[in-house]
Formats: C-alpha cells, structure tokens, sequence
C-alpha cells in the first residue's frame, strides 16, 4: 500500500512574499513571547523530536528544523514555516522528551498565536474547518460532536473523510458506543447564567477580537447572538 | 627537603589511586591505599573490561601491571574490604577513622588523594525509554565489554551471534531532563572500540552508531573514528533513537538520519545503550565525610580559583583525581594521578617546613 499525504496549505497556492522588515517583526512578537526562553534553549540536532513526531512521518515537517530555524534567527525560514509549516503539527508534544529541553510543539504554539493574531490569510485557510467547532464552543462552552467535522475543509484527511462524513450516521448505528449524543442539536444544555458568564469571558479576555482577526463573518454572527443575550438579562 | 614522616592516604583502588599511590611511593613517600572492594582494580576489573582504548591493550593485563606495580612497593600499605568513615585535623597532619574487616581504627596522615571515580549511568534511573529492564536484547556498554572479553557477543534473548548490531550514543549523558548536562567524553571512543572488536569477532555483522556528534579526541580519529569506518565499514548515523520497539523476536529502532533530513527505521538484533558517567556512589559517600564541595551533578568540586587546577578540592591538603571531579578518560585519570600525588607530596613537605 502506498501512503499518499496531504497538506492543506503546501498542495494548493503559495503564499505572498512580504518584505523582510515584515518577517523580522513577525519574528521578534514571537521571540518576545513569555514561554519563548523556555521553549527554545539551543539545538545538536539529535532529531529525537523527528522520530517521535507522528507529523514529521507523513508530511514534509521538521520540528527538528523549527527549532533550528528560531535558534538561527533565520527570518526568511521563519517565515516560510509560519506561513506552512505550523499547520502540519498535530500539537500532541511527543517533541517535548528533547534532551535539551526543548519544546518545539510550543514554538509552533506560539507561531500559530501570532498568526491568528496578525489574521494571516495561512491561518484564516488553516482555520476555516473549525468554524463551526469554534462557533459551538463559544455559544455553548461545550465540546463538538462528530456531525461538525465537514470533508471540504480537512482535505489532509485524505479521500475517505468524505465517505466516512456521508455514511457517519449509519455506521454509528452499527458500531455501539456509549451516547447517541452525537449530533449537534442533542448537544449538552449549558444553563443561562453560565453562558452569559462564559460571553462576558469571551469578551474581556479578547478572544472575541481574535475570531474577528480570522473570520469576520463568524465574529458577526457570534456576537449578535451573545449581545442580545447579555442585554436581555440586564 | 624532607616530609614529616606521616603517609598519604589515598582512597579508591582503580586506576587513579593506584596510579597516584604508586607516584608517591616513588617519591620515597608511604602511602596508605584504602579499597571499598576486596580486591584492587576499579571498575576495569570489577565490570570485566576488554581492551583500553590505548592501542587495543588487553584491560586485565594492564591493570594487573598497575596492580602488581603497587603491591610490589614496600612503601605502600593496602587495605582492601575498607572503608574511611570519619576525619578530621588539616593539611600535613589529618585523623581519619577506617573501617576495616579487623575492626575501625584511627590513623593519622599528612595528606589526601580522592580516587573513587564513576559508576556507570542506569539505563532505568530516569525513563524507560529504551527499555533496558524489558528487552533482554537491549544492552549497555559495559554488558558488551563482558562479552567482548568472553567472546561471546550474543543476543542475551537467545544465545546466537548477531548480525546487526547498533549503538546509541549520549545516553544519560548530554540530556537537561535526566539532569546530565555533561558530556560523558569516553562513550564515543569506547563504541568505535567495541564497534571495532564486534567486527573483529564477527566479520559478517552490520553495526550501526547512532550519535549526536561524535567527540574524537586528539589520537581517537585516527586510531579509532578513521579504521571503524574506513577499515571495519562500521555505519555511522547522525540523529538521536526515540524508541525502540519489538518486531517479531528482533527490534525495530526508530530515529531521525538528520544528515539525510529523514526519519529512519531499522531493524536489528542487538541495541547497545552507550551510557555515560555519574559520580560513584563512594565518591557521593566521600564527598560528604571529608566535607568536600560537590557541582550539582554530584561530583566533587575541582579547579580552584583559577579554575586551571584540576585536583585542587575546597579542602586544603585533599586532592582529587580522575572520574571523581568530572568524567574522565584514562588519559585524564592518569594525567590528575600524578598531579595529585605531587601536591600530596609538596604538602608534607610545607607541613615539615611550617614545623621547624
């Protein structure tokens, strides 16, 4: 059997070249990050973070060459792995037994933070099969359920999410499993003192400012919702 | 110029103390050697080296000579199946108490050389990532020595040769997370070595050393790195060992080759752990009877002010040698022997000259 990949954003367009003072100050916001001496002390390249990287065996990703990369303070990669790379990381931190101590899931941690931030068009692509995941989250503070997950926009799943989307339901009839809560309108009920809390969370922590940096379609929606509900109960 | 008469004393049975004891004794001076083992030889003898990096020297027969060289010497008194447990006093005139299988006894002595080395890093002490304790066929450096000097370099799991072998460098050694923050400085040399000897004893067989940066000292690339590779075709691999799991009865290692920029599997029969150095537990235990500064690694406290001394300690009149102060080859070990026992010998001497 031959395994094929799939990279959201390294099969379809590239990104726009910008110009260097732009990559140097998207580099030192997340050099400037709190966690970012912690996360990053110095690279041998064992690569012990390669071979137990479950990303680095299926896609053309190094968290080895990340940190590498920051280290170097090279800015030109830098930037080509902030635009790319970071959406291939599965952010599941078996990197972390580096025997320097290194973290370099968190760097990819930090890199995606400031994309969101800067609403970069990566990580506005990256983030569209979330939409309703987010959208449920912070209607409902509570988790998604299977019917959420939608093929157009996890093409690194490969071709069988759109077969596994389509016959989702039959199948999760044959197959027991513990709930049948597993579509969205039988999701938990969250009482309306807490969702008013959770709004006023969203709000103040600027979380609400971020989702506006990378859907603005989103943000509308989300807010209206939330501000009539804050309104009626004051 | 003459000394005060009284003997150094020096502790630890390998080749550090008996190198220094037999410097002292060949200065005219006595000296006291005190071994916690019953016999001398240190961790060559104890843990059954093979050969000596130094030019494939069998390890018995040189550290016999070194042994015999000690014994032979009228001037030294050795007591073996002893320990020091208490002293006091200063330089040119300390008390120490001894415990011997006689009974303890106090003994005053004009100076101290500590020589109570390494213990080799546990594979278990930390993690059990390689699975040292699980898979009989996952062995450490010091496991293939025995068998090297055996000639019987086989899979433990079932008593046949192998035909692939490979080494992990820097393991307990070079890492923030178990705490070894040093480099172990022999384990590259000592895996080229045995890299070296499998392939004498077994043509047929592929050996891999997986490493870091491979740390070549002065005569180890030419005597060592050069006919490993060149001569014996041994595969050398930059890039560090996640994991090693089980496939069939044989084991699968799973690595980056970064030089290659790719991850890398294979199958072998044989994993050698190339484990570093931690201080001995005698030179913890030493450490604090004699009240002597340790770095956070545990080793005792070497260099002085000046940083340039390598056997200075924070005690006056009390030297270190060798693998005790930091890891050591035997190069080190031999080259702080001597050192040592000069200064032990200069301090009697200050210690007669303060007395007239």
């Amino acid at each position: 059997m031959s395994v094929m990949t799939w990279s959201p954003t390294k099969g379809g367009e590239r990104y726009r070249e910008v110009p260097e003072e732009r990559k140097r100050a998207l580099f030192e916001e997340v050099k400037s990050d709190p966690r970012y001496p912690d996360f990053l002390y110095g690279c041998y390249e064992c690569g012990i973070c390669v071979s137990a990287c479950p990303s680095a065996r299926f896609y053309d990703f190094s968290p080895r060459v990340i940190a590498q990369a920051l280290a170097r303070e090279d800015v030109d990669r830098f930037y080509e792995i902030l635009m790319e790379d970071i959406w291939n990381c599965a952010q599941c931190f078996s990197c972390v037994r580096c025997p320097r101590g290194n973290n370099p899931g968190g760097l990819v941690t930090l890199m995606r933070e400031v994309a969101v931030r800067h609403g970069l068009e990566q990580a506005q692509q990256a983030l569209q099969g979330y939409s309703r995941v987010i959208y449920k989250i912070m209607l409902k503070g509570n988790q998604v359920s299977p019917d959420m997950l939608q093929p157009d926009f996890f093409p690194d799943w490969g071709p069988w999410v759109r077969e596994f989307s389509r016959n989702m339901a039959v199948w999760r009839k044959a197959i027991p499993v513990d709930t049948l809560r597993n579509i969205t309108d039988a999701a938990w009920r969250t009482d309306d003192k807490t969702l008013r809390e959770l709004y006023t969370i969203w709000f103040e922590t600027g979380n609400m400012e971020v989702i506006r940096e990378v859907d603005e379609g989103l943000y509308e929606l989300l807010v209206e919702i939330m501000e009539e509900e804050l309104e009626a109960a004051s | 110029m003459q000394e005060n008469g009284l003997p150094v004393l020096v502790i630890g049975g390998g080749p550090g103390g008996l190198e220094a004891a037999r410097t002292v004794a060949a200065l005219g001076v006595p000296v006291l050697l005190v071994e916690r083992r019953h016999r001398l030889g240190g961790t060559p003898d104890a843990e059954r080296y093979a050969k000596l990096t130094h030019h494939f020297r069998d390890a018995e027969e040189a550290i016999g000579e070194l042994v015999a060289a000690v014994t032979t010497q009228p001037l030294v008194e050795i007591l073996t199946r002893s320990e020091v447990i208490g002293c006091d006093g200063e330089p040119g005139a300390f008390r120490v108490t001894l415990r011997t299988p006689d009974g303890t006894q106090e003994r005053t002595v004009g100076a101290i050389i500590v020589a109570t080395g390494f213990q080799h890093f546990d594979p278990g002490r930390e993690t059990q990532l390689y699975n040292y304790y699980s898979f009989p066929d996952v062995v450490t450096l010091s496991d293939m020595e025995a068998m090297l000097k055996a000639h019987q370099v086989v899979r433990p799991s079932n008593g046949q040769p192998p035909e692939r072998i490979a080494f992990i460098q820097c393991v307990g050694s070079r890492d923030r997370q178990i705490g070894n923050e040093f480099c172990s400085k022999v384990c590259c040399g000592i895996a080229s070595k045995q890299a070296i000897e499998i392939k004498q004893q077994l043509p047929n067989a592929r050996v891999f050393i997986f490493y870091i940066d491979m740390r070549m000292y002065g005569y180890w690339e030419n005597e060592l790195y050069w006919p490993a590779q060149e001569q014996y075709k041994v595969n050398y691999v930059k890039g560090i060992v996640s994991e090693i799991l089980p496939k069939g009865d044989r084991l699968l290692v799973r690595g980056e080759d970064t030089t290659m920029g790719r991850p890398m599997e294979i199958t072998v029969d044989l994993v050698v752990l190339s484990v570093g150095m931690e201080p001995s537990s005698g030179t913890r235990q030493i450490a604090k009877i004699l009240g002597l500064a340790q770095n956070k690694y545990g080793y005792i406290e070497a260099g002085g002010p000046s940083g340039l001394d390598p056997v200075v300690t924070s005690r006056p009149g009390i030297f270190v040698v060798g693998a005790a102060a930091r890891p050591a080859d035997l190069d080190d070990t031999f080259a702080t022997a001597g050192l040592a026992a000069a200064r032990a010998v200069a301090t009697l001497r200050r210690a007669m000259v303060g007395a007239v």
